[in-house]
């Protein structure tokens, strides 16, 4: 496997050795970025040999956030699996329980019902916009501009509220069950059983939210994307060809920011996305601000989402029939599901157990990083910090 | 007056305004870049205003522990803060804050200011040197392609200045922008800014590269190299740099008012009145100086190293050399 | 486009499914809109060449692994016995359709090598790393198979079945800890979704 950037290093070394008299003999300096840094993302690790401020051979080093989580859901029931899954990727906690489950209910043979369907749609838009804003406030963060992360944050504070108000958690909601979603019970009283749907007044403050979202969307592209200084951080660093991203497995809007425009709510059905009208943004060249700007793009369209889906939700249960006990029959099945970081699948391998066999985790950042060391080949030090904060990947979903 | 009595008020003044400075610049930048984010900023210290923050800092960075990292080289990191912090103060000696008001009246003084302003490159690299680290080293190398990059636009775009003052003393800077109709005349005179606005553009942006602030913050890059050629320093030490870089801000801030904005003069003012006037209106346009500054430095992200360079080298540099080019001419013509 | 259940998968997977079988002469197995490829140990690299260049799956999903053993350490064993192996699988996917099939293989547990796939697909790398750290399988032409999550002192492979959990060994599974109810809501006739009892 060849550098893209061999041949301009080669260039530049020849040039520099036949203009110079006297070669200048500079040792490489191995460089250690992180795993406590400010910038990493969590507790990542990058093993740099270093010559000047140019790097080469950066290694990542990832597992200092294993958890085990494959081992662990072999001894865990599948609702206990439920929590165990949302803290994987901590900063969308909803989106990572739905494939899950509806791994486990397609295997069991259950149908939801339609408004237990919708109401972890807008959940997980929520997730999405919560994810996306923090990448897109937090990344011209590792630029150097501070003040758009105050602006995001506050809206996702919103966002999150609303999600606490309905869940009962912001980043780890435990709100799925097999079957649908949960229904609230009691409501403080142990002699009244009361099925409670959604919190008096979600729909609205959800759909209002959702507009000061834009707004503060479009407050963000003003902020960042007029900035001649990002610009010229972004544009043309970190170019990610498609095939390459394919090889690589890089999913989400990574791989729409590289001109593919492939979305898993457009072709699967895990979910009721057909129901909605939505772009898919695709990027032009496969830069660092093509990513950012996917991202920004993908919110916009997910607050569109959200709008149509709280004005065609019906009534009806939130919890199909299922059985006390849930053991699920033997089968195998793959579900994967349009994560915020891009595709996440449960390979669920069941022997009829009240857990599984064997559940495999496929997480979107774990491929996501895994091109690390081909895209950071011969880059600059803050190239190195602007790439890898445009990849959008959370430890947590890498070690898994 | 007695001439040693003279040298130690000024000797106090200078060492007590670096401090007080320091503290009054460093609040504001608190308090500004907290309304710019929507924020409160400092809340609790000193009661509802939160003032007494930076005191409480002070105190808090004197009683930390002295930490030397082993493998440092420790004169050299001892005395690497001392350094910058001497160069800063030395800027003030000749800014005159009303017309006899002036630490000492240089014939030479902008050459001096300027001159003496690039000791805080050495220092810088020394911090970078000895902290036995890589990201201080690469931090410490960084600044010092900057700042060294950045001195020849800073010097340049004087020069401009001086060619139509026709002279190097602050103090006659100041005069003959206050005099420059005075043949006609007419009461105001022409703060340079208006016919110099590229050269003032020029020191604004070199500056805020001396200070290694946001835009032109490689060196310390938060986000990259942890607090770069600063990472290693704590307690005391930390509060030396921190204070420098609020006190040169200043300083410079103080030279390029001085040299554009007019320093001390208003017009309408007699000479005696602008003697007790001149320090308050000196601070103020160094003051929207410093609020520009803090203002750039919480919107902008930074400049990678190359561009930075390259910004440096090949625009600023011939806008400032086709600037001293036309002030030539224009006062040759004109 | 309810999560309804359905036993055969959707058309254009299944057509994809026979084809790629019959190129690769392996087997299809279709079922909950999953399609499994089942290939012969030594046909795995071409099988996975033939996936990406004559039927477009150039995407890279993941690699795993199963540990099929009729003896295991944590969690239930297997309610009927069946041939103990290593079944390693992979899912390719078709970025303009969305269509992916899981290519499989497997190998037995005394001999778990297989060719490595890093050489048609390029992200290969990182998953191989992970199934030979966790279960012990030997990817034969990776460039560098060394561990990736666990720590270099790190003595056996924790995904096998044989691999015992230490909190299981505690407190044993299904546990009564795992079946408490809400406090004051020991209900009988509620939807329970919540932890059931064993």
């Amino acid at each position: 496997m060849t550098t893209r950037m061999s041949a301009d290093q080669d260039l530049v070394r020849h040039l520099s050795e036949v203009s110079v008299s006297v070669e200048l003999q500079t040792p490489d300096m191995t460089l250690n970025i992180g795993p406590q840094h400010p910038s990493t993302h969590g507790v990542l690790r990058l093993v740099a040999t270093v010559d000047g401020e140019r790097a080469f051979n950066v290694q990542p080093v990832i597992g200092y956030m294993h958890r085990g989580y494959e081992k662990l859901a072999e001894v865990r029931n599948y609702p206990q699996i439920t929590t165990l899954v949302n803290r994987i990727d901590w900063v969308s906690g909803y989106a990572n329980e739905v494939p899950f489950i509806v791994a486990a209910e397609r295997l069991l043979g259950v149908e939801v019902p339609e408004r237990a369907q919708f109401i972890r749609l807008i959940l997980t838009e929520m997730a999405r916009i919560a994810s996306h804003l923090v990448f897109n406030a937090s990344y011209p963060l590792e630029l150097g501009a501070a003040t758009p992360l105050f602006f995001a944050l506050r809206e996702r504070e919103r966002v999150l509220d609303l999600l606490e108000s309905v869940t009962g958690g912001r980043f780890h909601p435990n709100f799925n069950r097999i079957g649908g979603v949960k229904p609230a019970q009691g409501a403080g009283s142990a002699t009244r059983k009361v099925i409670q749907d959604l919190p008096k007044g979600f729909l609205a403050e959800t759909r209002a939210a959702m507009d000061k979202v834009l707004a503060t969307v479009d407050e963000l592209e003003a902020l960042v994307a007029g900035n001649e200084i990002i610009l010229a951080r972004t544009k043309g660093v970190g170019l990610l060809p498609p095939e390459i991203a394919a090889a690589y497995g890089m999913s989400g809007p990574n791989l729409r920011a590289s001109g593919v425009g492939f979305d898993l709510r457009k072709v699967s059905d895990y979910l009721p996305y057909g129901q909605f009208e939505f772009r898919v943004p695709t990027g032009a060249n496969g830069d660092c601000w093509d990513r950012w700007w996917v991202r920004l793009e993908e919110t916009r369209q997910s607050a569109s989402i959200i709008q149509q889906a709280i004005d065609a939700i019906p009534a009806g249960p939130l919890l199909a029939k299922v059985p006390k006990i849930i053991k699920i029959p033997k089968g195998e099945i793959y579900v994967r599901a349009e994560n915020p970081k891009g595709e996440m699948g449960y390979y669920l391998v069941s022997d009829g157990g009240l857990g599984p066999y064997r559940l495999k985790i496929r997480s979107a950042s774990f491929s996501n990083i895994s091109i690390l060391p081909w895209i950071l080949e011969g880059t600059l030090i803050p190239d190195i910090i602007a790439i890898m904060g445009s990849l959008d990947f959370v430890l947590g979903d890498v070690d898994r | 007056m007695n001439f040693w009595l003279e040298l130690a008020i000024k000797l106090l003044v200078a060492a007590g305004i670096i401090p007080v400075v320091g503290m009054v610049i460093g609040f504001a930048e608190m308090k500004l870049s907290a309304k710019m984010q929507s924020r409160m900023g400092p809340y609790f210290a000193g009661g509802r205003w939160g003032w007494a923050q930076l005191i409480a800092d002070g105190v808090k960075f004197f009683q930390k522990e002295d930490l030397i990292p082993a493998d440092a080289d420790r004169p050299v990191f001892k005395w690497a803060p001392a350094l910058v912090l001497a160069s800063t103060v030395a800027i003030l000696v000749p800014i005159p804050l009303g017309p006899q008001v002036v630490g000492r009246n240089l014939d030479l003084g902008i050459f001096y200011a300027l001159a003496v302003s690039s000791l805080s490159t050495i220092g810088v690299l020394m911090a970078g040197w000895s902290s036995a680290n890589k990201y201080s080293l690469i931090g410490g190398l960084r600044a010092a392609g900057q700042l060294i990059a950045y001195e020849l636009p800073l010097v340049l775009a004087v020069v401009g200045v001086v060619i139509l003052a026709g002279t190097m003393s602050l103090n006659g800077i100041v005069e003959a922008q206050a005099s420059w109709f005075s043949e006609r005349g007419w009461q105001f005179g022409l703060p340079f800014v208006v016919v110099q606005f590229v050269g003032f553009g020029i020191f604004m942006i070199a500056t805020l590269a001396e200070l290694s602030r946001i835009p032109f913050d490689m060196p310390i890059a938060e986000s990259e190299l942890v607090m770069g050629y600063l990472t290693e320093y704590s307690g005391f030490r930390f509060l030396f740099f921190f204070l420098a870089e609020f006190a040169n801000m200043f300083s410079l801030s103080a030279i390029a008012a001085t040299l554009f904005l007019g320093g001390y003069w208003v017009p309408g003012l007699s000479e005696t009145q602008l003697n007790f006037v001149g320090p308050i209106v000196l601070f103020a346009k160094i003051g929207l100086l410093v609020f520009a500054m803090i203002w750039f430095r919480w919107t902008f992200p930074r400049f990678r190293e190359d561009q930075l360079q390259s910004i440096a080298w090949k625009w600023l540099i011939p806008l400032s050399l086709g600037n001293i080019l036309a002030t030539g001419l224009l006062k040759v013509v004109v | 486009m309810t999560a309804s259940p359905s036993e055969t998968a959707p058309a254009p997977l299944e057509e994809l499914a026979t084809a790629l079988a019959q190129a690769v002469g392996g087997s299809a197995e279709l079922a909950h809109g999953t399609a499994k490829i089942r290939v012969n140990r030594d046909a795995w690299v071409e099988a996975a060449r033939t996936a990406r260049d004559d039927f477009g799956l150039v995407f890279f999903s993941w690699l795993s692994a199963v540990d099929w053993s009729n003896q295991v350490e944590v969690g239930d064993p297997l309610a009927q016995p069946v041939e103990e192996r290593y079944e390693v699988v992979a899912a390719l996917a078709d970025i303009s359709s969305g269509l992916i099939v899981l290519l499989s293989t497997d190998l037995a547990k005394d001999d778990p090598k297989v060719q490595s796939l890093v050489g048609v697909y390029a992200g290969a790398n990182w998953h191989e790393r992970e199934a030979h750290e966790m279960f012990g399988i030997e990817f034969v032409g990776h460039p560098q198979l060394i561990k990736l999550y666990l720590p270099d002192g790190f003595v056996g492979y924790p995904l096998r079945k044989s691999f015992p959990l230490l909190t299981r060994e505690v407190k044993p599974w299904p546990g009564k800890v795992d079946v408490e109810g809400m406090p004051g809501q020991e209900d009988e006739d509620e939807p329970s979704t919540e932890n059931p009892e064993a």
